[in-house]
């Protein structure tokens, strides 16, 4: 069974046909053709497929897109407006994506995180990301990206 | 290479994918597709071993939209596994793990294939199954691969019988008078269970097949042209009817070394005249593709009363579940890695492969090694313990120096163990008085090769002067390709690397390149652009000279202009050049490079695959930890890495080697491992397979060791590997300065912690 849905995704209006019970990351990646956001896991422990739903980063594997009506959906191809987000330039530069499938759900989970806390310290970035896996790095560099993006945020989030 | 190195070298630039993947754009395998494209997926046994009595998929084919079922029967003779050909596409007439394929389905979605292969109906009989090492070499055990003698074999792999997949030995020097003379001998027993790769995008390809019979796969691999060979084997297809484009690649570890996916999407695509698609689940990952062998260590010591090693015996069973993949390349390892690096006077070491029901175990990040390590540096712990010298002085006293010689006779060149334990000592302060109550500090030491083989490289000015190098080489995140070689090639261009286009791994358009492995692609790869840089300058500067009225030996390039080197100016612009060069019918400098292999005495080794470190490097770790004596929780409040790289290319992306491969290590120390029950894996998920988070590792401190490898670019060595070796012990080690009581098996959990409290030796 099929319903339509009206979904607002990174300020754009759209109209799916979505199953009852479709995932959103699915309905983001299959029919909006927005891929950047990944799946690993696929039971919403890897944070990869991180969106935010009204700011709050969601594990968009195991959120119904059905849930999200209504309310204002960003992905990572909807970060940073002007440009790339500052988080997302610090990741770039500065070392914090290898292999960088994990990127995308980390960039917009801390884009949330500075969002609500503009400043915040080592330990508050640690709790904050401790849901997202990167097999890659070990994390120093992701770390010390988002440090470096809360330094340098210019009002672009 | 040992011209001196350009300024490009040595600078942390960013690298030339990092735009794409931080805004999401970067297409990974999971992103690709075909117009037209099916959805594939395989049917799996539920059985860790059985015979198939029969497959009916008439009730599968009968689902809408399935376009083809295959099963065994439509599979003879398709046979994988690189050194012993063991494993059926699809089992035919037995199945040897839980996960086994039995069927593959084509099918217009997703959601048909998986219906349909619900519907493939098997008859099993089911085996007695081998569930462990122990059950495999039973005497009355049964046989996994009755028909192992008619397998294809590769010629140096030697197998006595029955589970064994291979075995290989290393013999050196007379042990048996060394421990009958020595003062002290220690003997102890490691478990060391399997762990995952754990990329987190899987095993994903798609193939299609052109009118002519070509066919082209696109991957998300690190071994394009070993896949392409890998293919041929397997479906007995031309090497030339074969053309293999790597995708993004979201992780690879070595799990995505050997054909995995792709067969099945060929012979699918062949049936159905269609492109196929294939994309492993995370419980698919998990359950049917190739982790770290599992293994029993066992060793004995010989030691003088001053703490110096004498000799030392050693059988290490790796598990290779049921087909071999890399085992018997990884046995050999084995042999390298138990000895360590440090001065024998004689060596006799056994490691071999064993077949049990589970799903068949490959290579992953140091293949091997951690296993051996976590053995004979938690056994170098004790036996400082017990003769009361300190095991930093212990290690010192011991380790291997220029001019000595490797286990299987190597000569030692460039040897930095040294500088690494005195650099890691410092930094967690050693000497400092013991940290408190069940509080300690551990150490451990790692040497690593740098795998040679060849690479080969284009590098192409277009008509603007635009330079483009063409490599074989596969970024699969390290940072070696669209930095590191990058960084190389620009240089020796005089040009800025983020000017720099790049080709890479496929095997239609780019020279043979060994893969992204062993930790050889900066090093490799890097000596190959340089050739080709070398090659085309050295083409430029001749078209330039009759230009200038010059010799080209009297030219150089930097920032775009070709100058003679007495006369700034007498010069020409690169894009003046290329104009030039664009009438001759443009410009194309090649590059090739192979190492010669490293000397050793082959008489010391038998049935090993590999008998001797390319350039190899060094590295100690060393930690801090706290135990809580009411739980047994270990929390690790420092950890440090000194490894030698050689040469710094990029010192963040180096760094992040170290880093990343000390947290994966990290985590099969204190989280990971593959639970099995009677073949069966319990924890197919990241809920139950525990990946290390930020919240589990503290910032990883890392000092980078430059020790100058006399063949690598401007010196540099392999760096990839290396890092994820040494935590297992060095963290043990801790524990145990913590609690007093050893920890000899993986994972150090809370659990394995308190029991070892409660009761001495009754760690298990």
């Amino acid at each position: 069974m099929s319903h339509p849905l009206r979904l607002t995704v990174n300020d754009g209006e759209y109209l799916v046909i979505a199953a009852a019970g479709a995932y959103l990351l699915d309905v983001l990646r299959d029919d909006l053709g927005l891929q950047g956001t990944k799946e690993a896991c696929a039971e919403g422990e890897c944070g990869s497929c991180t969106v935010l739903i009204d700011g709050e980063p969601v594990d968009s594997c195991i959120y119904f897109a059905a849930q999200a009506t209504g309310k204002r959906i960003t992905t990572v191809e909807g970060l940073g407006r002007n440009g790339a987000h500052p988080v997302q330039r610090a990741f770039a530069a500065l070392g914090a994506v290898q292999c960088g499938f994990c990127t995308p759900g980390f960039v917009v989970a801390a884009a949330a995180l500075l969002q609500r806390s503009p400043n915040p310290g080592v330990d508050e970035i640690r709790e904050a990301l401790a849901g997202n896996l990167c097999r890659c790095t070990g994390y120093n560099n992701i770390v010390a990206a988002v440090l470096a993006a809360a330094g340098s945020q210019d009002g672009d989030a | 290479m040992t011209a001196p190195a350009p300024d490009t070298v040595g600078r942390s630039v960013g690298r030339l994918d990092g735009g794409a993947k931080v805004t999401g754009r970067y297409e990974y395998g999971v992103d690709a597709s075909r117009p037209g494209m099916l959805w594939a997926r395989l049917a799996r046994s539920p059985h860790a071993h059985a015979r198939i009595l029969s497959v009916d998929t008439t009730a599968a084919l009968a689902v809408p939209g399935v376009r083809v079922v295959l099963t065994g029967a439509d599979t003879l003779g398709y046979l994988a596994s690189r050194y012993v050909r063991d494993e059926p596409l699809l089992a035919l007439d037995r199945v040897r793990y839980p996960g086994e394929p039995v069927a593959a389905v084509a099918a217009d979605t997703q959601e048909a294939a998986e219906a349909a292969c619900r519907l493939v109906r098997v008859e099993y009989e089911p085996l007695p199954v081998i569930s462990s090492v122990e059950e495999a070499l039973a005497d009355d055990a049964t046989v996994i691969h009755p028909d192992w003698a008619s397998y294809w074999v590769s010629p140096i792999i030697r197998r006595p019988g029955g589970n064994v997949v291979s075995h290989a030995s290393l013999r050196r020097g007379d042990t048996a008078a060394l421990f009958e003379s020595a003062d002290h001998v220690f003997e102890d027993t490691f478990e060391v269970p399997m762990v995952h790769q754990a990329s987190l995008e899987g095993r994903v390809a798609i193939a299609e097949v052109d009118d002519a019979g070509v066919v082209h796969v696109w991957s998300s691999h690190q071994y394009p042209f070993g896949l392409r060979q890998d293919i041929s084997d397997i479906l007995h297809i031309p090497l030339g009817k074969i053309r293999v484009t790597v995708t993004g690649v979201g992780g690879g570890f070595g799990g995505k070394l050997y054909a995995g996916a792709e067969p099945y999407c060929i012979i699918l695509a062949q049936r159905t005249g269609r492109p196929v698609k294939l994309r492993y689940t995370r419980e698919e990952e998990m359950i049917a593709t190739s982790p770290r062998m599992g293994a029993t260590v066992r060793l004995r010591t010989a030691v003088a009363a001053d703490g110096t090693l004498l000799a030392r015996e050693g059988w290490i069973d790796y598990d290779s579940g049921a087909y071999s993949e890399s085992s018997p390349g990884v046995v050999s390892v084995g042999l390298l890695t138990l000895a360590g690096p440090y001065r024998w006077q004689a060596l006799s070491i056994d490691t071999r492969a064993i077949y049990t029901n589970k799903a068949g175990c490959g290579s992953y990040r140091a293949p091997g090694a951690p296993q051996a390590v976590f053995a004979g540096e938690s056994q170098l712990d004790r036996i400082a313990r017990e003769l009361g010298i300190d095991p930093l002085r212990l290690r010192l006293h011991n380790a291997v120096r220029d001019g000595d010689l490797g286990p299987t006779g190597q000569v030692l060149n460039n040897v930095s163990l040294v500088e690494t334990l005195q650099a890691a000592a410092d930094r967690i302060d050693w000497d400092s008085a013991g940290a408190g109550h069940l509080r300690g500090k551990g150490l451990s030491c790692t040497w690593w090769t740098t795998t040679g083989m060849p690479s080969s490289a284009y590098v192409r000015m277009d008509e603007d002067g635009t330079f483009v190098l063409i490599t074989g080489a596969t970024e699969i995140g390290t940072g070696a390709v669209t930095a590191g070689v990058a960084q190389i090639c620009a240089g020796e261009l005089g040009i800025d690397p983020a000017d720099l286009k790049i080709v890479s791994a496929d095997t239609g358009t780019t020279p043979y390149d060994f893969g992204a492995q062993g930790s050889r692609t900066l090093v490799q790869a890097g000596n190959a652009a340089i050739a080709a840089a070398e090659d085309l300058k050295s083409q430029m500067f001749d078209i330039a000279a009759a230009k200038l009225g010059c010799q080209a030996e009297e030219l150089e390039m930097s920032d775009g202009e070709i100058r003679h080197t007495n006369d700034p100016e007498l010069s020409l612009s690169v894009s003046d050049v290329a104009r030039l060069g664009g009438t001759r019918g443009g410009l194309l400098g090649r590059g090739s490079y192979e190492q010669p292999p490293t000397p050793y005495d082959a008489d010391s080794v038998q049935g090993a695959m590999i008998g001797a470190f390319n350039i190899p490097s060094f590295a100690t770790h060393a930690c801090e930890v706290s135990v809580d004596g009411a739980t047994g929780e270990v929390t690790l409040d420092r950890y440090v890495v000194a490894q030698d790289v050689g040469r710094v290319v990029n010192p963040r992306y180096c760094e992040g080697q170290v880093t990343g491969g000390a947290v994966q290590g990290i985590g099969q120390a204190m989280f990971e491992e593959i639970i099995h029950r009677g073949g069966h894996v319990m924890n197919p998920n990241f809920t139950d397979y525990k990946l290390p988070t930020l919240s589990d590792v503290p910032h990883i401190e890392t000092i980078l060791v430059e020790v100058p490898s006399d063949s690598g670019p401007y010196g540099a060595k392999g760096v990839g590997e290396q890092a994820i070796i040494g935590p297992p012990a060095a963290i043990a080690n801790a524990v145990r300065d913590a609690t007093g009581h050893p920890i000899q098996r993986l994972p150090i959990t809370a659990e394995r912690v308190w029991q070892s409290l409660r009761g001495p030796g009754t760690a298990s």
